[in-house]
């Protein structure tokens, strides 16, 4: 095992520029702009090339749920591909468990592939000429597991996302959402360490997707593997999201949790997001909260605050308030105090 | 200077390029026309100007070919094996046992309807008592398809997975559909020698192109995801390809199957032209030759029962997921086991069958008495034809206007009246507005008054190089002068005007009365259900038989290939004319209704203009089945590169059949790309 203080993916100013010549383009470019990488990817730009993915440099933490987000076009897609080597980076560095992909052999790739990577699709990518069981067992049959052995295998995850009784159907006998259960069921068949999530989520009516999300958080706290999920809508991002990044025209421009990103956006772009957020229901009360209050006991009239509990919570149970209140962890000692009029003012839409 | 509004509707300032294309067009027509009395080359080109090219391609072909041919005649007796054991199996299998295998095969493809079309098709050819021949040519195809398929398939796959190797490949594949099928009998003559096996291997090689075209198609359309997915689960490159692409790939592969099967039985009843091999394309040909009608139309009958049957149950294969009980069909298999068994040695002679011979003598009985009956009138239409339709078109209104045809005779002074009566006409559309319109018309008054025939070659060039340069850019009309350059060299140049103006005629002809079916069919969903079964149906029967109903009433000649053309070629063109003026998207049409439209207008000004790159398909579609109908019609009597290509397969001169073969795919695919830039250049302006 690696040393647990690695993160589970690290990406290095990781570049994917699309054109005929593209790696000594970039290098070029970078060497003309001085390695920066907006000059680089604006003479990219007008010389015919394509700067999908521009100098992203992140680290996802083991068991982590990190989304990155932005609207189509923006290289979201892109820069999952690079990451799960469907592309192959025109450069940068993308390590997984300390071991660098962009220089795996095709072989090792393979391996990967088969032990530790998973990847769920917008559009389902469901084999149509398989039935669900061998869909969702496919994963196993590449490897040269019996077929006995891994249709076992495949039931339980067809259990697990709740299709047990579909197995001899075919894809298109399904529904939309139980079509990417499918999906999901066959990138976990494998037992993946790390898990890709290509707007999974995006083609299904908004019931089904709620349904879904809830089920997938589900999963996630069972299995606790190490996530990138990819999505335009900010409401799927702040629900599921550990970390967020915010990517514009190839460019990640923000990195953070639910809260930063709603209440701290490092520009317009950002805001423009979080615009109709209600703030409330994804901040928590520890993204607002000033000092130590060491000292403090509780008194009588104690709303009792939580430093996990989101904003609009709090709100309600301090309404009367106007001295700071004190916060308390969950061991019950007093971390801090919050004034409600902070509370309140954190919770304005700012009218720019 | 300012731009000060215009307000009579003179010559715009600048020609577009189109007006500026025909315009010297017709300078150069004209300026050959006028100086044609003083600069006979002109317009012929000299025969000592021309290079012995088709004889340097048949020495350089020759001594290829003979290097060749111990590995071929090698390859030749290998195939003989299984084609013998094929031939064998299935001309040895007892009858009830074929057609039950049909049976059960149609049943379980496509349920009782298929099932009933294997029996009746199957019970028809046992009937007409070309069951023995029948066999044979079934043996040829058995064992060519899974030849083409196997070729046609690698081909496909190697072009997925290299792409460096995919353009040529696609160039290979256009030039391979557009050289005529004579063409390729020729050097395979030298290669094998006469006898089956050129047939076959005809077959394989005519039938692969369209399962190569089909593979890569599929491969190709495979959902970007789902390929990812076979990657993601870690499969290797075999895994991916074998496991997930071409199982996802199944259905448009199963169309590539149908295709090559179709393909395989037309070229082995083509085939049967080299050499009296006893199967049922043989069969034809001889009927056809003693002008025993009513039994070629039998015979001709038992191939398009054939190319039904194995139509139809291989397309069922591309769209019929579900299959039928298969207890069925193993009930119906042991049943026909069960009688051959009983009936052993007791069972009739297939050839002995002769049901449908009285029928024949009563086609022919009657066919001789409706020609006795209204000869007089059948030959008045042909002559209508011929004279005042193909001959002027051939060779001009100067010449073919004979006091023996027209009643008159053409004189100098009549070719300067309608010069002038063009030139006025012309020069009206020109002041309404239309440049582009106007020049036309002058240029093919033109055309009319010299023949295509006798078109000087300068004009044909520039004319060729104006279409292309309109429709694709320089490149193709530089690439398509220097392609007709080398006919002119080559001195096949008159033979190619000759096939230019058949097939120019046939194309016209196909157009107006396809484009009109075609919309008569939009229009009407009634008229579409008659008209429907009858374009499968032309587009099933194999090239060769559609000779047969035309030689019947109109003898060999001129006008009956003509004929016979039109009835190929015309299908596209109503086809893709109705396709086109369905498809236009319903909110259009509501938003046209609601403006107040009528039915007449929404078709003259939505549905029209929306349909243009369907209709110049189909036009496409047309030139390219009329160029290789007008090989096969060479049968019955064309003049031009047709008939130098049956020629030279007559006399084994590979160089004529193949420089005559090239000329002609030469023609068609500069054809082939003015009609697609077009169609190109319309989609991208309707944002196709």
């Amino acid at each position: 095992m690696s040393d647990v203080n690695a993160p589970a993916i690290a990406c290095r100013h990781v570049w994917q520029v699309f054109g005929e010549g593209a790696d000594k383009a970039l290098t070029a470019a970078l060497d003309r702009s001085g390695q920066d990488a907006d000059a680089a990817s604006q003479h990219l730009r007008a010389t015919g090339f394509i700067p999908a993915v521009q100098n992203a440099t992140f680290d996802v933490a083991e068991g982590e749920l990190f989304v990155i987000m932005g609207l189509s076009g923006s290289g979201k897609s892109t820069l999952i591909r690079c990451i799960s080597h469907l592309l192959h980076a025109t450069a940068g560095e993308i390590r997984i468990d300390d071991e660098n992909i962009v220089e795996a052999s095709k072989q090792r790739l393979i391996e990967l592939r088969r032990k530790k990577l998973g990847m769920v699709f917008q559009h389902f990518g469901l084999f149509p000429h398989m039935t669900v069981a061998d869909n969702v067992a496919y994963p196993l049959k590449v490897q040269g597991i019996g077929r006995k052995e891994r249709l076992a295998k495949a039931s339980e995850v067809i259990d697990l996302v709740g299709l047990a009784g579909r197995e001899a159907n075919y894809p298109r006998e399904l529904s939309g959402g139980q079509r990417q259960r499918v999906g999901i069921a066959r990138s976990l068949v494998a037992d993946c360490e790390v898990w890709f999530l290509d707007e999974p989520f995006s083609a299904l009516d908004p019931l089904i997707r709620r349904q879904l999300q809830d089920e997938f958080l589900q999963i996630q706290a069972k299995l606790k593997t190490t996530i990138v999920f990819i999505t335009h809508d900010i409401n799927e991002a702040l629900k599921l999201a550990d970390r967020i990044a915010i990517m514009r025209d190839g460019k990640i421009v923000q990195i953070g949790t639910p809260a930063e990103i709603v209440l701290h956006p490092v520009d317009d772009y950002v805001r423009e997001f979080s615009k109709d957020v209600a703030k409330g229901r994804h901040a928590h009360v520890a993204s607002v909260m000033r000092g130590a209050g060491g000292g403090i006991e509780p008194g009588p009239d104690d709303p009792g605050l939580r430093t996990n509990m989101t904003l609009d919570a709090a709100l309600a149970k301090c309404m009367s308030l106007y001295e700071p209140v004190p916060v308390w962890d969950d061991a019950g000692a007093c971390v801090g105090v919050v004034d409600p009029a902070d509370l309140a003012a954190a919770l304005q839409v700012e009218d720019a | 200077m300012t731009a000060i509004p215009d307000t009579s509707p003179a010559l715009p300032n600048r020609l577009s390029p189109g007006a500026l294309a025909a315009l010297i067009t017709l300078l150069v027509g004209a300026a050959c026309i006028a100086l044609e009395p003083a600069f006979a080359w002109l317009v012929k080109w000299p025969a000592a100007w021309t290079f012995p090219a088709t004889d340097w391609v048949g020495a350089v072909l020759e001594a290829v070919l003979g290097a060749l041919k111990p590995f071929a005649r090698m390859l030749a007796s290998l195939l003989r094996y299984p084609m013998d054991g094929a031939h064998f199996v299935l001309t040895r299998t007892p009858w009830p046992l074929v057609i039950g295998v049909t049976t059960a095969l149609g049943w379980y493809l496509g349920g009782l309807r298929m099932a009933l079309l294997g029996a009746l098709g199957l019970g028809f050819v046992l009937a007409s008592g070309y069951w023995i021949e029948s066999m044979t040519t079934l043996s040829l195809v058995a064992v060519s398809v899974p030849l083409a398929l196997m070729m046609g398939g690698a081909i496909g796959i190697l072009a997925n997975e290299v792409p460096r190797v995919k353009s040529a490949v696609q160039v290979l594949l256009d030039v391979m559909q557009t050289v005529p099928t004579f063409a390729y009998l020729t050097p395979l003559l030298l290669l094998f020698g006469f006898g089956p096996v050129v047939g076959l291997i005809a077959s394989a090689i005519y039938a692969a192109p369209p399962m190569a075209r089909n593979v890569m198609l599929g491969l190709e359309r495979v959902e970007p995801e789902i390929k990812e997915a076979a990657v993601m689960a870690g499969g290797t490159r075999f895994q991916q390809l074998f496991q997930v692409e071409i199982p996802s790939a199944a259905s448009q592969i199963m169309v590539g199957v149908n295709q090559c099967l179709m393909a395989a039985l037309s070229m082995v009843i083509i085939a049967a032209v080299i050499g009296g091999f006893n199967d049922i394309g043989w069969e034809v040909l001889l009927t056809m030759r003693k002008a025993q009608f009513g039994a070629a139309l039998l015979a001709g009958l038992v191939i398009v029962v054939f190319a039904i049957v194995i139509d139809r149950m291989s397309g069922a294969l591309a769209i019929e997921r579900k299959r039928h009980d298969p207890r069925i069909a193993y009930g119906v298999l042991a049943v026909s086991v069960l009688v051959t068994l009983v009936f052993w040695g007791r069972l009739p002679d297939p050839s002995g069958f002769a049901l449908l011979d009285p029928t024949a003598d009563a086609v022919d009985a009657g066919l001789t008495a409706f020609t006795v009956a209204s000869g007089a009138w059948l030959d008045s239409v042909k002559n209508g034809a011929m004279f005042y339709v193909l001959l002027p078109l051939r060779i001009g209104l100067d010449q073919a206007v004979l006091p023996f045809t027209w009643g008159f005779m053409w004189t100098p002074t009549m070719s300067l009246w309608l010069f002038a009566a063009g030139a006025a006409a012309g020069l009206v559309l020109i002041a309404r507005g239309s440049v582009v319109g106007g020049l036309l018309l002058m240029i093919a008054v033109g055309i009319l008054e010299t023949g295509i025939a006798n078109l000087p070659w300068p004009f044909v060039l520039t004319g060729t190089a104006a279409l292309c340069w309109i429709a694709g850019g320089r490149k193709l009309a530089l690439i398509s002068v220097l392609l007709l350059l080398t006919i002119l060299l080559s001195g096949l140049w008159e033979r190619a005007l000759l096939s230019l103006y058949l097939s120019g005629a046939a194309v016209f002809a196909c157009a107006v009365l396809g484009g009109a079916i075609g919309l008569l069919c939009a229009v009407s969903p009634w008229a579409w259900r008659i008209v429907r079964p009858i374009c499968d149906m032309l587009q099933t029967i194999p090239l060769f038989v559609f000779l047969i109903p035309v030689l019947m009433f109109f003898q060999i000649g001129e006008f009956s290939a003509f004929l016979a053309i039109c009835a190929y070629a015309i299908v596209p063109m109503i086809r893709y004319t109705r396709f086109g003026l369905v498809s236009t998207p319903d909110d259009l049409i509501e938003a046209a209704t609601a403006s107040g439209a009528t039915s007449v207008q929404i078709m003259k000004d939505i549905r029209i203009p929306y349909a243009t790159p369907s209709l110049l398909l189909g036009l496409n579609q047309t030139i390219l089945y009329a160029f290789s109908m007008l090989v096969i019609a060479a049968l019955i009597g064309t003049t031009g590169l047709g008939q130098s290509i049956y020629l030279a397969l007559g006399q084994a001169d590979v160089g004529l059949g193949v420089s005559a073969g090239a000329a002609m795919a030469i023609l068609a695919m500069i054809a082939d790309r003015i009609v697609q830039g077009f169609a190109e250049e319309r989609r991208k302006a309707l944002g196709l």
